[in-house]
């Protein structure tokens, strides 16, 4: 399990390898709460232009611009506000997450403090996929630390600013990282989605202002505010700013989490030789999915001297999407028809069931690949299939029945053969 | 509230509508259907079922016409073939796991999933896999569940919420394994059956009609709810003499109460069928003897004579059950044929006070649920007047109205209240002469402390828009009378005061209009030797050792069993009539069924007793006719006539006297009865269970089997897989050999 930095100074991997990394002591060492020092001395709408400028996009998948989302908040709200921090981490393929709030919790909650402070919201929320529970206690203690220090709580470093951050977690289900199920969630509802308009930044949580930003976007924060948005954003591209974590796992000989400024050139570099190459040196690469589970599968010819870039231009461009920056590779000892199946059974098994494209489409899907599993495959099954995605694709409540057509529209349309094996084989 | 109006174009024609409109709301409306599930106008927006997609101009991908607002230039396509492909998507997606059994479903011919595919005619299959199988349960006596035939589009779990407030049912599990299910796998709620009602498909069954009909074979007869004030609208399903079932659905009734009905309303209804029916006319000959059966000549010409005998010392009393031409036919009966003036209405929570002193309008229903403010003091209409509950519930969830509860006991529609005024015991005299009289030392006596009275004003004084003040009938007479003759002064400049009272029975309205200047039973039992009895009495021993009794019932009761001589009356099903509803609605009850056996109509066997003593009230033996009688007499009713009644969408109004009213000593007798009550009482802090008058068992009720498993407790059985009554006797104990074998 590799964690380094690739192409730039470690920002969010900085502490991932100092001792006791966690705690505050180590953490004000290291340079932490710098930022919400100079924070708190500046006005509302210069933290959120300095995130503006930092050209930060959301690290949950979607890619949203955060300064943009920031600005969606009233300012003037009759009703408390709220940030809430998503450390869901359902996506397979993702879990860079986990590794920030393990080693650099202090990181999440500086950043949730002057997202709080920039946003006039004095109440924030890290909602925790269930099975991160067991990371809770590390948070809850930075948390007590932080409150003991006068940073957390009531007029938090002197500013008059009062704010409280809290822990919840989940029961582990995929949907409660989409945030407004996460919001139903967090209220003590079944974590079904919403209904958008209104968006969370108007009528979120307890139907008041809410901020959700995903556990690397906050942690991005507090790097904004101390070298200044346009320095950060320079870091990576004009677009996509700054520097991003990918979870890298499947057949690469280093598999991890790496930090890589965006617009890395490229993607074959950095499985090829910053991951180590392919886990073992006979097998050719066969398949990537770059950005978690939910996103156009790519084949090796996609990649290999493309010249692809990692960022959210470059992978559209490549015929895929950034999404968590979970990337899986797969060498050519994988059956596409049988890692979209395991795919499939994933989004069946998480699909919350609110609406008919998702809840019987993903059922009607694993059907249909069980049975070619079993040998029942039929010349028509990949016209079906591909039927049943575009039914569900764009038709379905919240963007999880399209995260659940894509893989499998994208593996038939790129990998046709190991259908095609498949539905001959008997 | 003038709505701006935008155009919007569909189809290619241009329309003009309100802003802010509802775009499947306004396809439907101007006739282009568009197919539709989970969406329900009268409850939030769900969105899930994505059946109703459309194109919309500049907008990404289709979109859930259910869910869009309208606004000015929008472009709507309602039909091609990229949406058809998508509507029809749906509908197979649907079908994928859903049982193909429509031949045994009793939803089938009613069922909105059957109705969409039909419509479509050639709905593809291609779902060749295995179906997920769930098996068909009870969820109650009342409820019978098939979970693989459910659409999962919440209207069931919607209606449980928004409407009743109780959330008994709740989806579980999740995906494709989402499963309508009760906490702890029972329900344990008022059982309205409300979920049954809005289910679009065979899912929630009603449990009392299980596989007894197909539904196109039973005739629909709009009427009234024989059992509460609200005056909900019903379809009545009768085959082969038989009533089966009864519902509120919109495709037979489109009344006050929508598809909204309680447990007695809609299942409460074997009493009509039931074989403990009086049968036939029935005379005692002796004190002390057996009711033997007559023939009806013999038995009219008995009780003629008698009554004869009799003269001015014959009492009249009718029930707040019977029709108006039934109450209004024995009032008749008194002044002209007996030619007395001791007639009375056998109602123990009379509002005659209320509706003799109203100085505000009363309001309608849907007034209650698009009110400011509403000011309930006593009753307990969740368990009463259901329909007013679930308005008064939307009113504040849906709506942000404020409730303020004034009661002695914290009834369950406190949970909804911005201000619960909690007094001591039957202290609301207290209240009201502290609340209108501003006697300081009242609200001492009520329990509660004078800043209470202040927030109230306070709220009400705020109030923008309609102020409702809601009074239940087990006020006093004189606390009634001040509530009702002071409500216009809560008016105010960009506020109107309306009122609304509680009474307890179906037609207490009706038979308070038509008996003015009745006496009270007690007065009436007393001073008669003989009495004609319509319906029964609350408490049958006031007319212990009367000299002679004519009951006119469906059932023996406690008053029959005083009665010298029983008439078979025909049932609310049986028979034509009207029935006026708490916001003074008159409204019809259409003959659903031959009279059974050999039962009349009340006014009719009045009537004949009339005519046998020599006066013919000229009816005709026509229902309309009684009417038009009670049209030319009833101020409240002039110029009404059957045919205005028509249309149950849009009810008659009787038209009460307003006007201001002098309570002064409706309040000085408030302050005098407040000043007896003790200093300290204990408060009832006990809410009541939930169904405690709706489960009740009764003359009516108790002749539905389920009741009684109701009444005694609700008792979860072993398996929910056989009906409860199979596995219970009726009180509620288990059954022993037969369960097992
Ligand atoms: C099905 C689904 C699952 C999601 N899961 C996560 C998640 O686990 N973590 C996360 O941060 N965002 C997740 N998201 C994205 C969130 O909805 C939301 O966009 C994100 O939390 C916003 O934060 P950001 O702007 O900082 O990315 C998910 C979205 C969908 C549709
Ligand atoms: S697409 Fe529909 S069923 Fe699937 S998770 Fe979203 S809301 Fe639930
Ligand atoms: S039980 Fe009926 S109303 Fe409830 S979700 Fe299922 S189909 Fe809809
Ligand atoms: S009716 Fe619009 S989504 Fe169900």
């Amino acid at each position: 399990m590799e964690i380094k930095a690739i192409g730039c100074e470690p920002l969010q991997l900085k502490r991932m390898h100092v001792k006791d990394g966690h705690t505050l002591k180590v953490y004000q060492e290291t340079g932490g709460y710098k930022s919400l020092k100079k924070a708190v001395g500046m006005s509302q709408d210069d933290i959120i232009n300095e995130v503006k400028a930092s050209s930060l996009r959301g690290r949950g998948g979607a890619g949203f611009p955060t300064g943009m989302k920031w600005s969606f908040v009233p300012r003037q709200s009759p009703k408390p506000k709220y940030v809430v921090c998503n450390a869901d981490e359902s996506e397979p393929g993702s879990f860079k997450d986990r590794y920030l709030l393990e080693r650099d919790p202090h990181a999440v909650i500086e950043g949730m403090i002057i997202a709080g402070f920039a946003l006039g919201a004095s109440t924030g929320y890290i909602y925790f996929r269930g099975e991160y529970n067991y990371l809770i206690h590390i948070v809850d203690a930075a948390l007590e630390e932080a409150r003991a220090a006068g940073i957390l709580g009531d007029n938090i470093l002197g500013s008059g600013f009062s704010m409280n951050i809290h822990t919840h977690t989940g029961a582990g289900a995929y949907i409660c990282g989409e945030e407004t199920a996460l919001l139903s969630s967090l209220e003590g509802f079944r974590g079904h989605p919403r209904m958008k308009p209104p968006f969370p930044a108007v009528e979120g949580l307890y139907a008041s202002p809410t901020v959700v930003n995903n556990v690397e976007t906050f942690t991005s924060v507090p790097q904004i505010i101390e070298m200044g948005g346009t320095v950060w954003r320079d870091l990576g591209t004009e677009k996509s700013g700054g520097t991003k974590l990918w979870s890298i796992s499947g057949h690469v000989k280093r598999p991890g989490v790496y930090e890589l400024p965006m617009g890395y050139s490229d993607m074959e570099k950095f499985i090829m030789e910053d991951c180590g190459g392919m886990l073992r040196d006979d097998k050719k690469l066969k398949a990537v999915i770059p950005g978690g589970s939910s996103v156009y599968i790519m084949n090796a010819d996609q990649i290999l001297g493309k010249n692809v870039t990692l960022d959210y231009e470059g992978l559209v461009e490549a015929g895929s999407m950034l999404g968590t920056g979970g990337m899986m590779v797969m060498d050519e000892t994988v059956d596409i028809m049988e890692s979209t199946k395991n795919l499939t059974e994933f989004y069946r098994h998480e699909s919350c069931g609110w609406c008919t494209p998702c809840r019987e489409g993903t059922d009607w899907l694993v059907k249909v690949f069980n049975r070619i599993a079993d040998g029942g495959g039929r010349p028509e099954d990949a016209q079906l299939l591909l039927d049943i995605c575009d039914n569900i694709e764009g038709k379905s409540f919240c963007p999880l029945g399209d995260a659940a057509a894509w893989p499998i529209q994208s593996a038939i349309k790129r990998f046709p053969e190991d259908f095609k094996k498949w539905i001959n084989k008997f | 509230m003038s709505a701006e109006l935008i155009k919007v174009t569909i189809n290619g024609t241009e329309y003009e509508v309100d802003k802010g409109r509802r775009l499947i709301d306004v396809c439907h409306e101007n006739g282009y259907g568009i197919p539709s599930f989970c969406y329900y106008g009268d409850l939030e927006v769900q969105a899930s079922c994505r059946m109703c997609l459309v194109r919309i101009d500049k907008m990404p991908k289709l979109q859930t016409s259910c869910t869009i607002s309208c606004t000015d230039g929008m472009v709507v396509t309602t039909t091609s073939e990229e949406i058809e492909k998508a509507q029809r998507s749906m509908g197979e997606f649907l079908l994928a796991n859903h049982p193909l059994d429509c031949p045994v479903c009793d939803r089938g011919g009613e069922c909105e999933l059957q109705e969409v595919i039909f419509d479509w005619g050639d709905v593809e299959e291609r779902f060749a896999e295995n179906k997920n199988a769930k098996a068909e349960k009870y969820l109650s006596p009342i409820v019978a569940n098939d979970p693989q035939r459910c659409i999962v589009c919440k209207r069931c779990t919607r209606v449980c919420h928004e409407w009743m407030g109780e959330d008994a049912i709740e989806a579980g599990n999740r995906g494709a394994n989402t499963v309508i299910g009760t906490y702890g796998g029972w329900l344990n709620c008022s059982q309205c059956g409300n979920c049954i009602e809005v289910c679009p498909t065979g899912t929630l069954l009603d449990g009392t009609y299980r596989h007894e009909t197909r539904p196109w074979e039973l005739d629909q007869t709009v009427s009234t709810d024989p059992y509460g004030s609200d005056g909900m609208q019903i379809s009545i399903g009768t085959r082969g003499g038989k009533v089966h079932r009864v519902v509120a659905r919109d495709r037979y009734v489109n009344g006050l109460n929508g598809e909204f009905l309680d447990v007695k309303a809609r299942f409460a209804h074997d009493f009509v069928c039931s074989a403990d029916r009086v049968k036939t006319p029935m005379i005692r000959y002796k004190k002390g003897g057996k009711l033997i059966p007559a023939t009806w000549d013999d038995a009219i010409a008995h009780v003629a004579a008698k009554f004869r005998e009799f003269g001015k010392n014959v009492g009249v009393v009718a029930s707040p059950r019977l029709s108006n031409e039934a109450v209004f036919t024995l009032k008749r009966f008194a002044q002209e044929v007996v030619k007395s003036d001791s007639y009375a209405v056998s109602d123990v929570a009379d509002q005659a006070p209320f509706f003799n002193n109203l100085s505000a309008p009363l309001c309608t229903h849907k007034e209650i649920r698009y009110a400011t403010t509403i000011l309930l003091v006593g009753g307990e209409p969740e368990e009463e007047q259901s329909f007013t509950a679930k308005q008064i519930r939307q009113a504040v969830r849906n709506g942000g109205a404020k409730l303020i509860v004034v009661n002695d006991t914290p009834i369950r529609l406190v949970s909804s209240a911005s201000q619960f005024v909690h007094i001591n015991p039957c202290s609301y005299d207290a209240f009201v002469a502290a609340f209108i009289g501003g006697d300081k030392s009242a609200a001492k006596k009520a329990g509660i402390d004078a800043k209470e009275i202040d927030a109230i004003r306070k709220t009400i004084d705020e109030t923008e828009g309609e102020f409702i003040l809601m009074v239940g009938g087990e006020l006093s007479a004189n606390a009634q009378a001040a509530l009702a003759g002071t409500a216009s002064k809560f008016g105010g400049e960009n506020r109107r005061a309306l009122l609304h009272p509680l009474p307890r029975y179906n037609n207490s309205v009706g038979a308070h209009d038509m008996t003015a200047g009745r006496k009270s039973v007690e007065e009436v039992a007393k001073d008669a030797r003989a009495l004609l009895i319509g319906g029964s009495l609350q408490n049958a021993s006031i007319i212990d050792g009367k000299d002679f009794v004519v009951v006119q019932e469906l059932f023996l009761t406690d008053t029959t069993l005083r009665a010298d001589v029983v008439l078979p009356a025909a049932s609310f099903a049986e028979a034509d009539g009207t029935f006026t509803n708490n916001s003074g609605y008159v409204q019809r009850v259409r003959q659903a069924l031959e009279p059974l056996n050999q039962a009349k109509a009340d006014w009719m066997i009045t009537s004949l007793i009339a005519r046998e003593m020599g006066v013919d009230f000229g009816y005709n033996f026509a229902a309309t006719a009684v009417f038009k009688a009670i049209a030319d007499s009833v101020a409240a009713y002039e110029g009404l006539r059957y045919p205005h009644l028509k249309d149950e969408s849009r009810p008659a109004s009787a038209k009460y006297e307003i006007a201001d009213r002098d309570v002064a000593d409706a309040l000085k007798a408030l302050s005098e009865s407040a000043a007896s009550l003790p200093d300290e009482t204990e408060k009832i802090s006990e809410t009541p269970k939930i169904g405690h008058k709706l489960h009740r068992l009764t003359t009516m009720t108790s002749k539905t089997p389920q009741f009684h498993l109701l009444a005694n407790g609700n008792p979860k059985p072993d398996s929910l897989f056989v009906s409860p009554l199979v596995q219970f006797n009726l009180d509620g104990t288990k059954r022993e050999s037969e369960a097992a074998a």
